[in-house]
């Protein structure tokens, strides 16, 4: 019993940091109905960034968020800008966007290789090795920081977009496009702002994972699988649905990991998105629209 | 009122068909000249060795021909584009090296067998898959392959991420490459002709009809849902086929080797940069990403630029020349006639 | 206040055809104008290209004698004058109230946005009870109430309503014509396109036939309703060509 409930907690300690990786991506669908398979890639580049601020500059991992997050932010609306939008309304581009998303990947992850290598790295901040123990139980330290930030940035995130003029924009556009361009809403602008906003949330996802996983160019396949898998379970365009999916997939994978063997862990994932594209391809929050 | 069939869907788009002016020749002398050379080449080999490089360049292009050819039934002609078309591969490889290294049944023999059941497991996994459309159904083919990449790395029969080794008897080395080589040169000459023959089919037309708008051709009375999952299916028995020779032909099966990105994203690339849904498309598509590949190598070496130069190249295509190569020399009536096998 | 001249516009979708082929209209203030035509006349192209959701090819928009072809919507909107299009465009998750205050997206002021709602709501009290309902859960005679409200928030001088009898039943789309000859009557300058052409030109001024991607006639609204060829052609009789392809 004790085990489970570790195995459990383990689990949720994941939870957050995957909702925070799967927020940008369901993010930018949901207000452009762009799939970004170049996702993983950027948080990649991200962490990388953050490696080389802790190892040049002893920057701590957790604070370079405020240099990663406004870099990929801009890095996100140029990339927006040179390579969608001008060709946002064209419905035929909407199909070829996955393919250049993922292009992306190749590009951004032949370039990290080139100029980083393929070595294996990650940053190593004191608490990477500390664990908090309380009763029975034990959470390592990296990963409840990492899932306690991420849930904030998920709130600051949702406050935004719930209270700001701007975040309104983002909603309207997400909900009906061309009702909030009758509005009055700069729907270009909107979406470049969004897909800023995903990448910057990516840029956040990147300085945390870089002390909690180790990474390293090729390593954006197996994180887009995964975090596809969460954006789909939960409803692409959903932020809530990113969340449940996170925690429920985190804590699953868990118990799939301990009890039946490391290697199964990530065919929960893969299993859980063939399920629900079969029974509920809208996902858990997601609306019936042509995905 | 006319009945709505899909033809008129099919057909909206494409150029008017006009009466060929082309020098027969010129049209059917060229490719036909080129697959006279392919055929006797490994004459001159084995009259005066010295070309096996050229015959391993021309193995790789048949390979990534077939591959692309049989992409394209599913990806261009129906317009569903699949990024795990290597698990194909895989399969065909890792079934007919597993029979040999466990039965020692010749893979040149069980090549149609694992062609035939990759066939079937793409059927199945059409089944469930082609519920989904558009991005939906291309993400669930990523995950079919980062699926395949854990299963083939983790199960010991497979023998895990070091793969198989299989010790065939070989041919003398001026003989080595020669089996292979004819036997992929009658697979590739297979799907082109199965290309061909599927694009003039009523079952092609359907698939046109369905990338085109596939509620439209629904309404229509085209079974959609049976024709994808047909379409799928045909697109993974050549490249099983492929697969069981390749891997016979590498000597040692390794789910890296066969499950990479960049290999999905060739297929793909291929394609498209000749042109998707066109016959020729991506045998041109592959020669030429062939010989970039080569030029680039040769200037920058085996090194992680080349998946930017392919990365880069895809999102040009995709941004610029959607068509293709031979898509849109057809746009603008310069198609050479030699290119056109439609 | 509200005056709109169109002039000579030429516009169509994408690299397609023109769907508007030279077309002129003027809408004078203070009145209701009415537009029938046959589907894929342009009725509702035009209102999207008035609006600022398509660029003409040529020609040119002038509201109030300002030019706004070219303008973005926005702009066109804080110049007084707004749109309403056929599918209704409200935002399905958000509530009635936040999609009216969505209506006052332009006007950057919270509390003057504030205000706007609360003055729409005692116009509209029906809405004032499901304010806090999403719009997707309101019936569609409710749903076309809510997006003519919404267009009221900025209070413009002269709203266009492409179709709001679509999709309601006959009892339901009386009381939207009802709304509408209310606006009328405060002196709103209207430009109504309509399908149910009998309705739309009962309660407007002036009726304009659009075929074929031009205004090709125009008349007091009471006397395009007994005119004997537009009875035929779109008010359920027997057919006859209005003007003739020799006639062009």
């Amino acid at each position: 019993m004790i085990q489970a409930i570790q195995v459990l907690i383990l689990g949720l300690a994941l939870g957050g940091v995957y909702a925070l990786m799967s927020s940008g991506m369901t993010l930018i669908f949901g207000v452009m109905r762009i799939v970004n398979l170049a996702h993983s890639a950027f948080i990649i580049m991200a962490a990388y960034i953050a490696f080389w601020l802790f190892n040049l500059l002893h920057v701590d991992p957790i604070l370079s968020i405020v240099l990663t997050m406004p870099m990929m932010f801009v890095v996100g609306m140029l990339y927006y800008r040179i390579l969608f939008a001008s060709r946002a309304d064209n419905p035929r581009f909407i199909d070829i966007t996955v393919l250049i998303t993922f292009a992306s990947s190749l590009v951004v992850e032949g370039l990290l290789a080139f100029f980083f290598t393929g070595i294996y790295r990650s940053t190593t901040p004191d608490y990477a090795k500390r664990s908090f123990n309380f009763g029975p139980f034990f959470v390592p330290e990296s990963q409840l920081f990492a899932t306690v930030i991420s849930i904030v940035l998920i709130l600051g995130l949702w406050l935004f977009l719930r209270y700001t003029r701007v975040g309104s924009a983002i909603r309207a556009t997400m909900q009906n496009r061309n009702a909030a361009q009758v509005v009055g809403v700069n729907v270009t602008w909107v979406s470049t702002l969004a897909f800023g906003i995903g990448l910057a949330m990516a840029g956040a996802s990147g300085s945390l994972l870089s002390f909690i996983f180790t990474f390293f160019p090729a390593k954006h396949v197996a994180w887009i699988g995964m975090i596809m898998c969460l954006v789909v379970l939960g409803g692409m365009g959903s932020l809530m649905g990113a969340l449940v999916s996170s925690f429920l997939l985190a804590a699953a994978s868990a118990y799939v990991n301990f009890y039946i063997g490391s290697a199964w862990s990530p065919i929960t994932f893969y299993l859980a998105l063939f399920l629900i594209l079969l029974f509920r391809p809208q996902g858990l929050f997601g609306k019936k629209v042509e995905v | 009122m006319a009945v709505n069939t899909g033809a008129d869907l099919a057909q909206r788009q494409d150029a008017p068909l006009r009466p060929s002016k082309a020098n027969p020749w010129i049209k059917n002398g060229l490719p036909l000249g080129v697959l006279a050379f392919l055929a006797v080449l490994p004459v001159f080999q084995i009259a005066n060795d010295g070309l096996n490089y050229w015959l391993h360049m021309l193995l790789y292009v048949f390979l990534y021909v077939i591959m692309s050819s049989s992409w394209n039934i599913i990806g261009g002609y129906a317009g569903y584009i699949s990024l795990g078309h290597n698990v194909f591969f895989a399969f065909g490889a890792y079934f007919a090296g597993m029979l040999f290294v466990y039965l020692r049944i010749s893979p040149f023999l069980m090549a149609p067998v694992a062609g035939i059941l990759a066939m079937l497991g793409g059927l199945a996994f059409g089944l469930i898959a082609l519920r989904t459309r558009g991005t939906a159904f291309i993400i669930s083919t990523i995950a079919l392959v980062l699926l395949t990449i854990e299963v083939l790395d983790n199960w010991p029969l497979t023998g895990g991420t070091n793969g198989l080794a299989m010790s065939l008897i070989s041919l003398e080395g001026q003989y080595a490459k020669i089996p292979f080589y004819y036997y992929l040169l009658a697979i590739m000459i297979l799907t082109i002709l199965a290309s061909y023959f599927i694009k003039h089919s009523k079952f092609g037309l359907g698939l046109r009809a369905i990338s085109q708008d596939e509620t439209k051709a629904e309404v229509a009375g085209i079974p959609t849902r049976q024709y994808k999952i047909l379409a799928f299916g045909i697109s993974g028995l050549f490249i099983g086929m492929a697969g069981a020779i390749w891997g016979c032909y590498l000597t040692y099966l390794r789910p890296s080797i066969f499950l990479t990105v960049a290999l999905g994203t060739s297929i793909v690339l291929n394609a498209i940069l000749g042109g998707k849904g066109t016959v020729s498309g991506p045998v041109i598509g592959t020669a030429i990403m062939i010989a970039v590949n080569e030029v680039v190598v040769a200037k920058l070496g085996a090194s992680e630029l080349n998946i930017v130069v392919t990365g880069m190249i895809l999102i040009l295509v995709l941004l610029f020349f959607p068509d293709g190569i031979v898509g849109s020399l057809r746009a603008r009536n310069r198609l050479p006639s030699f290119l056109d096998w439609d | 206040m509200g005056t709109l001249n169109v002039e000579n516009v030429y516009a169509g979708y994408g690299s397609g055809p023109n769907i508007l082929k030279g077309l002129s209209l003027t809408v004078e203030s203070n009145k209701t104008y009415c537009i029938i035509g046959p589907n894929g006349a342009g009725k509702s192209t035009l209102l999207k290209v008035i609006a600022g959701l398509l660029k003409p090819r040529e020609g040119q928009i002038k509201f109030n004698d300002e030019v706004i072809s070219g303008l973005r919507p926005d702009q066109i909107m804080q110049r007084g004058l707004c749109y309403v299009p056929s599918d209704r465009s409200l935002f399905p998750d958000m509530t009635v109230k936040e999609n009216l205050r969505m209506g006052g997206y332009v006007l950057r002021n919270p509390r003057l946005v504030k205000r706007r709602v609360d003055e729409v709501f005692t116009m509209f009290p029906v809405l004032k009870e499901k304010s806090s309902q999403a719009a997707k859960t309101l019936s569609g005679g409710q749903q076309q109430l809510c997006a003519v409200a919404r267009a009221m928030i900025l209070k413009p001088d002269m709203i266009m309503l492409d179709e709001p009898s679509l999709g309601l039943s006959p009892k339901v789309v009386q009381q939207i014509f009802g709304t509408i000859t209310d606006l009328r009557s405060q002196g709103m300058t209207i430009l109504l396109v309509e399908q149910n052409a009998r309705k739309g030109l009962q309660i407007a001024d002036q009726g304009v036939v659009l075929d074929l991607g031009t205004n090709s006639f125009e008349r007091p609204a009471a006397e395009v309703l007994q005119d004997p060829r537009i009875q035929e052609l779109y008010l359920g009789k027997r057919r006859q060509p209005l003007v003739t392809e020799a006639q062009k």
